[in-house]
């Protein structure tokens, strides 16, 4: 027997699109830039920046992990099989995923009225890994992929 | 005491925040900035921009402790001295 259930978690976030502007201003930084990777970049349009950045906060919270800051680059949104999103966690993202102990983390994206909005879902394992044998899903900390 | 250097840093730090809510003349230096969400986790990293503007010093954004971005106070402490 292997102990307490596993647990829901999930991760909403919403960001107008007129913030997409403001970040890519030169007074900025660009701030953008330290949010998107550059391959994020070379394929969002306004509303693709701003889902993304909805994306990465929606996962972030899906970590526990408030009161440190987002990981935006270690969080890459990227298309997956059949148009969906997929997010790809490195560095301190997968970190953070790995001490929450999540399993594979699923994304949704929409847009409307001038607004993106996201929700990120995955389950934390409530035995350490070692208990976990018949769970054949557990990602690796360098790639968590959303399946399809 | 700081030095006019550091207090012009700070106070540009002030003025970057301020910008942002015309509703604010001031901002005492330990008003928590977060807490009072006059800094969202989008605005952060422009606020991290403008703190490297203002000190002329680089932020590695994965070493970042937040604790120093609290309040004018932290950030002047952690950046300004």
């Amino acid at each position: 027997m292997t102990g307490a259930a596993p647990l829901p978690r999930i991760g909403v976030d919403l960001v107008p699109l007129t913030r997409i502007p403001e970040l890519l201003a030169p007074a900025s930084g660009p701030a953008l830039h330290r949010m998107l990777t550059p391959r994020e970049r070379r394929m969002s349009d306004q509303a693709g920046a701003a889902g993304r950045l909805a994306a990465k906060e929606a996962v972030f919270k899906l970590f526990g992990a408030a009161g440190q800051p987002v990981p935006w680059l270690a969080t890459e949104v990227l298309p997956g099989p059949g148009g969906r999103p997929a997010v790809r966690l490195t560095g301190r993202a997968a970190h953070l995923a790995e001490q929450a102990r999540l399993g594979p983390i699923d994304l949704s994206i929409s847009h409307d009225a001038g607004w993106a909005v996201a929700v990120a879902v995955a389950v934390a394992a409530e035995d350490p890994p070692a208990a976990r044998a018949t769970t054949p899903s557990v990602s690796t900390p360098t790639d968590r992929r959303a399946h399809s | 005491m700081s030095s006019s250097v550091d207090t012009q840093g700070i106070d540009k730090v002030r003025d970057w925040i301020l910008g942002r809510h015309p509703d604010r003349t001031e901002l005492a230096p330990d008003v928590n900035i977060i807490e009072n969400r006059l800094v969202d986790s989008l605005a952060f990293v422009e606020l991290v921009y403008a703190i490297e503007d203002a000190s002329g010093r680089e932020i590695d954004f994965d070493a970042i402790d937040v604790e120093d971005f609290q309040s004018l106070a932290t950030i002047e402490r952690a950046f300004f001295s």
